[in-house]
């Protein structure tokens, strides 16, 4: 078996345990060689081929979450406004071609959390706002752990004056469940680690810590709980609120999914 | 390296070096327990200043609520000297419907008397007229304060006549031969002389684009974009010049200054040298958009080209005060900005660094100056001379009742293809609070490039609603006193009673040559081998023009060793030694080209 194949069937194993099982077969398909194409652009730096090629891939497999995913890896690398748009226009084009594709609308959210940091404090509320709504969407069409955990993370980046902070612990507590009931990954931490974060918007650092402490249970080497718990008081709520920073990028890079080994 | 990577590697290298050296030599002189400390006394009711302002109340078909929401100013005060009898006086402004603003003359020893109706002062506040805003500038060079009442309407100039035989000043509204007639909703007013003839020049900020919020004829009156917004009033820029009867008017010459093409939601500007050129440049602080940087050309023609795109780049921040000093005395002008910062907006304000190289480079995050809360006036002033200026900064939209304003308004802001010029999309705030009960902040310069916030400790950490900061040595005691005006609330004088202070000299400067005010003359004192330079500013700060003296701390310096002044026209002058020996914690007048004088 050739290392592309091992990998192929490794990416599709991986999907298959997360419920991603509509890419399945992709890989072999007209899509992986433009994809292909766009990964060695992007390497090169050649920016504007790498775009073009990712777009013909996803036009090719809309709900390829890997395409996706890659693609806006470089669009983040780019980091301009225009291109942040030109992302944003591709995927709601994707999406209208594509109603029902479930990581097509995920990808489209991530798009609009990407642009996130580079904007003013009244557009960063409409885009995470959108973001919200595109994630919902992908929900609806197909629950996986990474729709409600994302969905969930989004619901918890809005200060709790918003309100929104008990949607955000009834889509993490989804995905823990979901993933109670699948084979444990690595990255099922950060729905933990989210949920706990959730509740100390609520000002309820005990539940915080309870939450913590029982997924330490699960992931006892994970550095991340493990700065949590140790905190006092103070120094938790100053390592969040920068955590939680508007301008501070969040990482919607979700390779994680497919690249863990068993 | 980035460009800013560059800037902030300058900047350590900076702070290391010759900022560094003043350090340790400082540090050392206030060492344990002889450290001074900022401490402040609130003394407005029994001094007769604790004015309750009024923010103007709508009436009429459009929404009354969101229009009295969005123009949650005003309450503005102005300082300065306008009988010459060596105090600073205050003018402090109202704005509701037929509210007079408040004339008062210090007395010296916390006592001021009310000559508002003497003096003709009063007015502005008509129907169709909100006053905003309040200068104090001697635009005709005849060696008295005149004072300038900036409106949401057009601005009022009163010229002062002097003294009467009874020793009362009177003052004459001469905004119509003056050439003031344009409409504007001015929010922010600074004087200075852009072109070095020795006149004081006029530049208006305004908020809301020229229409008549009081006279409505379209509900698009509101800003286009809440992060980029164009649509605002800009500024306009008026040049000092001569009349045919002798006296002095002013004419707009905003296009041709360079200032045309700003048409953001101006609430703030702020002017300096601030690349040591001997010329006045400016600073615009912008609402629901960029700030703006324009660096004057430095030929005589009073003209001015834009830098923003490479001295600070463009921001989306609410800018909502400019104020201006060397915070780390590196010979360098830095900017403060305020900003919003809540816990559902994290702007943070802005410490521009002056790189001295055209750039410039923000470390509010790294001194510690970044959180006020939602913003207002904010001053550089060594309050407790120890040789390094702290930083005082108002906050507090609007304290009402329990229910928050921000979530209903989320709902407003994130319904799809809402227009957010109408103010008909606005939801009424009725009694709700929105960035309510906010405590100010006093920020002590440590002296090595770092500020501790000690409001509290210093009594100073107030939650009223504040707005406007005049900061004067009321008494001439070597200390700076603060007059902190509120929106609808009332104001405060905060009297300055530091312990453990340091020495001290008060400079105020009078031109002869250059414009009487000798705005725009820059003075670098040394003494114990520390130098600290000051300007002479023009009304900088949002709301509040401060004393126009210069006041320096000097640590525990026991003498003063040089005093160079280089005066608006770019003449230097260096004080002879026998009078700057003797300048050591008093207050002092320097005539320009006479060194100090008796008054």
């Amino acid at each position: 078996m050739t290392q592309a194949m091992r990998q192929m069937v490794s990416a599709m194993v991986m999907m298959g345990a997360i419920g991603l099982v509509s890419v399945m077969g992709v890989w072999a398909s007209a899509g992986d060689a433009l994809y292909q194409a766009a990964q060695e652009a992007a390497k090169a730096e050649q920016y504007e081929v790498a775009l073009e090629k990712f777009e013909a891939a996803l036009t090719v497999d809309p709900n390829h979450l890997v395409y996706g995913n890659a693609y806006r890896q470089t669009v983040v690398k780019i980091n301009d406004s225009k291109t942040y748009d030109r992302c944003i226009a591709f995927f709601k084009q994707l999406v209208t071609d594509h109603p029902k594709a479930a990581n097509a609308w995920m990808n489209y959210g991530y798009a609009y959390v990407d642009k996130i940091p580079i904007e003013g404090a009244i557009t960063q509320v409409l885009l995470a706002n959108t973001a919200l709504g595109h994630f919902s969407t992908a929900v609806e069409l197909e629950e996986t752990w990474l729709s409600r955990y994302t969905r969930g993370n989004s619901y918890l980046y809005w200060p709790a004056i918003f309100g929104r902070t008990p949607q955000a612990i009834a889509d993490l507590e989804r995905a823990i469940k979901m993933a109670q009931e699948t084979t444990q990954r690595s990255y099922h931490v950060r729905a933990y680690i989210a949920l706990g974060e959730a509740y100390w918007r609520l000002s309820n650092p005990d539940k915080a810590h309870s939450i913590w402490r029982e997924a330490l249970q699960l992931f006892p080497d994970n550095e991340a709980l493990k700065t949590r718990l140790e905190l006092d008081a103070k120094g938790l709520n100053d390592f969040l609120t920068a955590h939680f920073e508007p301008s501070r990028r969040v990482d919607t890079n979700v390779s994680i999914i497919w690249e863990e080994k068993d | 390296m980035t460009m800013a990577a560059r800037s902030r590697a300058g900047w350590t290298w900076l702070t290391c070096g010759l900022a560094g050296l003043a350090f340790v030599a400082g540090v050392q002189a206030q060492s344990g327990s002889s450290r001074s400390q900022m401490k402040f006394e609130e003394i407005g009711a029994q001094a007769g200043v604790r004015f309750v302002h009024s923010t103007r109340k709508f009436t009429g078909k459009h929404k009354a609520d969101v229009l009295q929401m969005f123009t949650d100013g005003g309450a503005a005060v102005a300082v300065g000297d306008y009988n010459n009898d060596g105090l600073d006086d205050l003018f402090v402004v109202d704005s509701d419907t037929g509210k007079p603003h408040h004339l008062m003359r210090n007395n010296g020893e916390w006592t001021f008397t009310e000559v508002t109706q003497s003096a003709g002062v009063g007015g502005g506040n008509d129907a169709l007229s909100i006053c905003s805003d309040a200068l104090w500038f001697d635009y005709n060079n005849d060696g008295w304060l005149d004072l300038l009442v900036g409106r949401f309407g057009t601005p009022i100039l009163y010229r002062n006549e002097g003294p009467d035989q009874e020793g009362k000043h009177r003052f004459t509204d001469v905004s119509q031969a003056a050439g003031l007639t344009q409409f504007g909703n001015t929010i922010g007013m600074i004087a200075f002389d852009a072109d070095r003839d020795g006149w004081l020049d006029l530049l208006l900020g305004h908020y809301f684009q020229p229409v008549n919020l009081l006279d409505l004829k379209t509900p698009h009156v509101l800003p286009n974009n809440l992060d980029y917004a164009d649509n605002g009033g800009g500024v306009t820029f008026w040049r000092n010049v001569p009349l045919p009867d002798g006296g002095r008017g002013f004419v707009d010459v905003t296009q041709a200054a360079g200032f045309a093409h700003h048409t953001g939601w101006t609430l703030d500007l702020g002017h300096a040298d601030l690349n040591n050129d001997g010329w006045q440049d400016v600073y615009l602080a912008g609402d629901y958009g960029t700030d703006r940087l324009f660096m004057n050309k430095a030929d005589g023609s009073g003209t001015f080209v834009e830098v923003t795109e490479t001295a600070t780049g463009f921001d989306t921040r609410k800018g909502m005060n400019v104020d201006i000093g060397d915070f780390n005395r590196d010979g360098w002008l830095d900017i403060y900005v305020t900003n919003i910062t809540d816990e559902y907006m994290k702007e943070c304000n802005m410490l521009w660094h002056n790189n001295g190289d055209g750039t410039f480079i923000d470390l509010s995050r790294e001194t510690g100056t970044c959180d006020t809360d939602w913003g207002w006036a904010a001053k550089f002033a060594d309050f407790d001379n120890d040789g390094w200026e702290d930083l005082f900064a108002l906050n507090g939209l609007r304290s009402a009742g329990e229910q928050n304003y921000i979530p209903v308004l989320l709902e407003m802001i994130i319904t799809p293809g809402i227009d957010f010029s109408d103010i008909n999309s606005y939801p009424d705030i009725g009694n709700m609070t929105w960035s309510g009960y906010q405590k100010q902040r006093l920020f002590h310069n440590m002296g090595d490039g770092t500020f501790k916030e000690v409001g509290a400790a210093a009594g100073a950490d107030n939650n009223l609603d504040g707005r406007g900061l005049g900061v004067a040595d009321f008494n001439n005691d070597g200390f700076l006193d603060v007059y902190q005006t509120n929106a609808n609330q009332p104001a405060l004088l905060l009297r300055g009673k530091p312990e453990n202070p340091g020495s001290w000299v008060e400079l105020k400067l009078i031109g002869t040559t250059s414009n009487r005010d000798a705005i725009g003359a820059r003075v670098i004192v040394t003494a114990a081998g520390e130098s600290y330079l000051r300007e002479v500013n023009g009304g900088n700060g949002y709301a509040g023009q401060s004393t126009t003296r210069l006041h320096f701390g000097l640590g525990r310096a026991p003498q003063i060793d040089k005093v160079e002044i280089r005066w608006p026209n770019g003449q230097v002058e260096t004080l002879p030694p026998q009078q700057t020996a003797k300048l050591i914690n008093t207050f002092a007048y320097v005539r320009e080209g006479k060194g100090v004088v008796s008054k």
